[in-house]
């Protein structure tokens, strides 16, 4: 399955930009991009994942999510940028963009 | 559409995948429903795949339909691992679809978006096979693009 997942700090902010399909078989790959954000050797002020060239999210997309969110602790927001329309309909469906910010620019 | 026939593994959920857009395509399917399908067909495979055969130290493959009548496309996924009734597992409750992600359960999402994103689910055991059936209807002929 074909995923693209890129890494970068972008001042305080941990940036993982997401493009393709984020299947079950994909997940592993993104739930590792997150480990490396917090793992860095930079303090992350929020994580932004930017969502523009990412066609398709599984469930387990959103379980890599809820792990993001637990890496990220109650202070760090998690920004979801420019979410396709398939993929913002399951995120509000399951009550995600609750505890997310979703952002249609990278400001 | 000739059906598939794959290994029941993890890498099944690409060709599945473009297997039901596919079918989607044909049957007239709009975009979002479209997306819909696809995923409740994924999020099946993916338990099949993985609760199904992996997690019983088991392999086998697993089979893909796509069935079109006027009124609806159907789509089948097939398998023999052991018995796995989705509807005997819970899906989230919208209590719990409220709650702050780092209280969630993690388990049920992937059943609640399959339930919710189709218009008819439906599994049965016949003999040693699971059986799901995912049913979309397609949109009716001359009806208005926007409602």
């Amino acid at each position: 399955m074909s995923i693209d997942v890129k890494v970068e700090y972008r001042g305080t902010d941990g940036v993982i930009t997401l493009g393709g399909q984020l299947d079950a078989s994909a997940a592993p790959a993104f739930k590792s991009a997150i480990e490396d954000v917090f793992n860095g050797p930079e303090k992350v002020g929020r994580l932004v994942i930017l969502m523009q060239d990412l066609e398709y999210m599984a469930s387990a997309g959103l379980r890599a999510l809820v792990f993001a969110k637990q890496k990220a602790g109650a202070g760090v927001p998690i920004v979801l940028v420019a979410p396709q329309e398939g993929v913002l309909e399951t995120i509000e469906m399951t009550g995600f963009h609750h505890s997310v910010i979703i952002e249609e620019t990278y400001a | 559409m000739e059906p598939l026939n794959l290994p029941a593994t993890l890498d099944a959920l690409d060709p599945i995948a473009d297997f039901v857009l596919e079918a989607a395509k044909a049957a007239g399917l709009e975009k979002k429903a479209a997306y819909r399908l696809r995923l409740a067909v994924d999020e099946i495979a993916t338990n099949i795949v993985t609760h199904g055969y992996e997690e019983m130290g088991m392999t086998g493959d697993i089979q893909v339909y796509a069935d079109m009548d006027e009124e609806s496309l159907t789509i089948t996924l097939e398998d023999t691992a052991v018995p796995y009734n989705p509807f005997e597992q819970d899906p989230v409750s919208e209590e719990e679809l409220q709650k702050p992600l780092e209280e969630r359960p993690i388990g049920g999402l992937g059943l609640f978006l399959t339930i919710r994103g189709v218009d008819r689910f439906s599994y049965e055991r016949v003999a040693n096979i699971n059986r799901n059936m995912f049913l979309m209807l397609r949109p009716k002929e001359g009806a208005p693009d926007v409602q």
